[in-house]
């Protein structure tokens, strides 16, 4: 039997992708992951501009890790400046950047990825069944939003961290709510990770995958770094990050492609997870022990729990972040020169990002963006003609639904890639 | 009369107003209950395409022929098209320059050549009214929730709501903000459309200009004013221009020649 399954757009991603599977007597011809977010040429359009005004240029290229592309930038440019921050600055960014974890992965892990396993078509369908865990997962991605409101100035594009800087600085009433609710919410999010036990996770696209995040030097399990680890053991430093993404250009997709030593390789909460569980700590480790099986290295969805304990461990640490900031005196940056080149590395909430900047006498003269999706993009096209294979094998007539969990599991943002299933049956 | 039907579409951009829809998570189940929601693929998977809309909000530029094609089949169907955010209403930043006749240049020079991707045929970055009529507009980079939720709770009334004429200026004043033009930072609050609630300059930072110009811009006298607090043209015209959209680049590109020649890169 041929056919051709086309789902687009796909829903609950960010973003406008598509997929499109081709099959000719029951054989699969073509697996495409189709990016139709059109283009918005971000390089180019920092060219001529002053390092700020690059951080909130490229800061839009994506709403829901806005704070992720501000800090790559905003690291990418001190680098190449060489600018030194003090010591409040780094735990006032690491706050927000927490913040937005729990912003960006409340959303995905319950309002985006759990109707699928669950059977519904959104979450709000899902209230009368699950109205705590609906409600929970509201009021985690209302408080993520709040902490971004008060230390980055905004829930989506704010502008109040700066290179070398900070616009206003939260005050203790402020640090001390954000400290109280961080501990009242744990609560919410280890009923929605109750959830993960009773699901039935696929299996028909599992295959071994690399994994890459960034390696924080100081030993924490953290989202910026100067190094990159790569789950074959190779640790890479921030400026050699070409040698693990070599993107390349393909005709149906604006957004480009990765591959590393010629292999499709995964970012995001579960690649992380994999590369610095030990150290996990707290909670966050009790469930990570909890739901770890050697299936993790070779099935995305796990992607989906992964992010859930990531969540669990951001809300576990705010309390000592938010003391010791409070603690920490402040101290101005010390400015460096007007030229140079850098590169920014931090994990958005889906994986690795890396802004790398070229200054000029104030001016950025050059700048290359790797986004997470783009990475991933190849990683999800090999478990989709996997799936397709053995679920054409085994008779099954929905493709549509398996195929868009599997893209939702990479918690796709299309729109920073530059959203969809389309089955071709001939 | 039943409940209005609206739908929610996303064309080219961050998708950060529709994010900023789904961050009204005190207000989202009412939303869902005031409105029969027929699309909103960016939060469910069920949606009817087949019916006519009260009203369609539409985020992002028009980017692609595919986008082009989405936003005129969403305004065949929709009594009132609503357009959300700065890509929408101006062009976004991916119009930044308008009237450059470089885009095709810039283009290959990220995607290596013309005809490099062929999934859609890329255009220059515009906003909706560049291609069909738009009843009512919300900008911001992104919209912001409160000005989002009058303007639905109107819209439920059937009033066509209209965005605030004064520029951010006004905001700040009721802020009681010290001035920041006074103490010489670049700041873009006089001829910027209010509705952030002077969110920048409540930081002690100049507004960059992200809810877009204000109608009936005085341009000139703003570049003039900055110019005056010892910033370069180059530096002001490039400001200017972030988040200037498509029609304040046209008028950028024609000021621009007349003073010194050449474009706003």
């Amino acid at each position: 039997m041929d056919r051709k399954i086309n789902v687009e757009p796909i829903a609950r991603v960010e973003g406008h992708g598509g997929i499109t599977v081709t099959i000719e007597n029951n054989e699969v011809k073509e697996v495409r992951f189709d990016i139709l977010e059109g283009p918005r040429l971000f390089e180019q359009l920092v060219i001529g501009k002053t390092p700020e005004e690059s951080v909130s240029i490229s800061s839009r290229i994506c709403a829901i890790c806005f704070l992720s592309h501000r800090l790559a930038e905003i690291r990418a440019q001190e680098r190449a400046l060489d600018i030194k921050i003090g010591k409040k600055l780094q735990l006032l960014r690491k706050l927000a950047h927490f913040g937005e974890m729990i912003e960006s992965h409340s959303l995905h892990y319950y309002l985006l990825a759990l109707p699928d396993y669950l059977g519904y078509p959104d979450a709000i369908s899902m209230v009368k069944k699950f109205p705590q865990e609906v409600t929970g997962a509201l009021e985690l991605k209302k408080y993520g939003n709040k902490v971004m409101e008060i230390v980055a100035g905004r829930r989506v594009h704010g502008e109040n961290l700066t290179v070398g800087g900070i616009g206003r600085i939260p005050t203790d009433e402020e640090l001390d709510w954000i400290k109280k609710r961080a501990k009242e919410l744990i609560i919410e999010i280890e009923r929605g990770l109750a959830v993960w036990e009773k699901l039935d996770i696929p299996d028909y696209m599992e295959e071994e995958m690399t994994f890459a995040s960034v390696w924080p030097e100081d030993g924490s399990y953290d989202f910026r770094a100067d190094t990159i680890k790569i789950s074959d053991g190779t640790e890479l430093p921030g400026d050699e990050y070409k040698t693990l993404t070599n993107e390349r250009v393909v005709p149906h997709s604006f957004a480009k492609r990765c591959r590393y030593k010629g292999r499709p390789y995964s970012v995001g909460a579960q690649a992380r997870m994999l590369i610095m569980q030990d150290r996990l700590d707290g909670e966050a480790l009790k469930w990570f022990k909890k739901y770890y099986n050697e299936r993790w290295h070779k099935n995305p969805h796990y992607n989906n729990v992964a992010q859930a304990i990531e969540l669990l461990f951001c809300l576990e640490h705010i309390p000592e972040i938010v003391d010791e900031i409070k603690k920490t005196p402040w101290e101005d940056a010390v400015e460096g020169r007007d030229s140079g080149k850098g590169t920014g590395i931090v994990e958005a909430p889906r994986g690795l990002l890396i802004h790398h900047t070229e200054v000029e006498d104030g001016r950025v003269k050059y700048a290359d963006y790797v986004i997470p999706t783009t990475q991933n993009l190849d990683a999800a096209e090999l478990y989709m003609r996997n799936a397709v294979e053995n679920l054409i094998k085994q008779g099954a007539e929905d493709l549509e639904l398996p195929l868009e969990m599997i893209v939702r599991a990479y918690d796709p943002c299309i729109s920073c890639s530059v959203h969809l299933v389309k089955v071709i049956r001939k | 009369m039943g409940k209005p039907k609206i739908g929610i579409y996303g064309l080219t951009g961050c998708a950060g107003d529709q994010l900023n829809i789904l961050n009204c998570e005190d207000e989202l189940l009412k939303i869902f209950d005031i409105f029969e929601v027929k699309s909103f693929v960016m939060a469910s998977r069920a949606k009817d395409e087949s019916v006519p809309l009260d009203v369609a909000f539409v985020e992002g530029s028009v980017s692609t022929e595919k986008d082009l094609e989405e936003l005129k089949k969403v305004r065949e169907k929709s009594r009132i098209l609503v357009a959300i955010g700065h890509c929408a209403v101006f062009g976004g930043v991916q119009s930044m320059y308008m009237g450059c006749e470089a885009w095709m240049e810039r283009y290959k020079k990220v995607y290596g050549k013309e005809d490099a991707v062929t999934i859609s045929p890329p255009l220059e970055p515009r906003p909706l009214s560049a291609y069909v009529k738009v009843d009512a507009v919300l900008p911001g980079c992104p919209i912001e929730k409160e000005p989002f939720l009058k303007m639905a709770g109107l819209l439920a009334q059937g009033v066509i709501p209209k965005n605030p004429d004064y520029p951010v200026c006004a905001e700040c004043k009721w802020k009681e903000n010290e001035c920041l033009l006074l103490k010489g930072e670049m700041c873009l609050g006089p001829i910027t459309n209010s509705g952030c609630g002077a969110i920048c300059p409540s930081h002690n930072i100049g507004c960059i200009g992200c809810w877009g110009p204000i109608e009936e811009e005085n341009f000139a006298a703003g570049i003039a004013l900055l110019e005056s607090k010892g910033y370069t043209l180059d530096a002001v015209i490039k400001r200017f221009s972030i988040f200037g959209g498509t029609e304040r680049g046209e008028k950028l590109a024609k000021y621009i020649e007349s003073v010194k020649g050449g474009c706003n890169g």
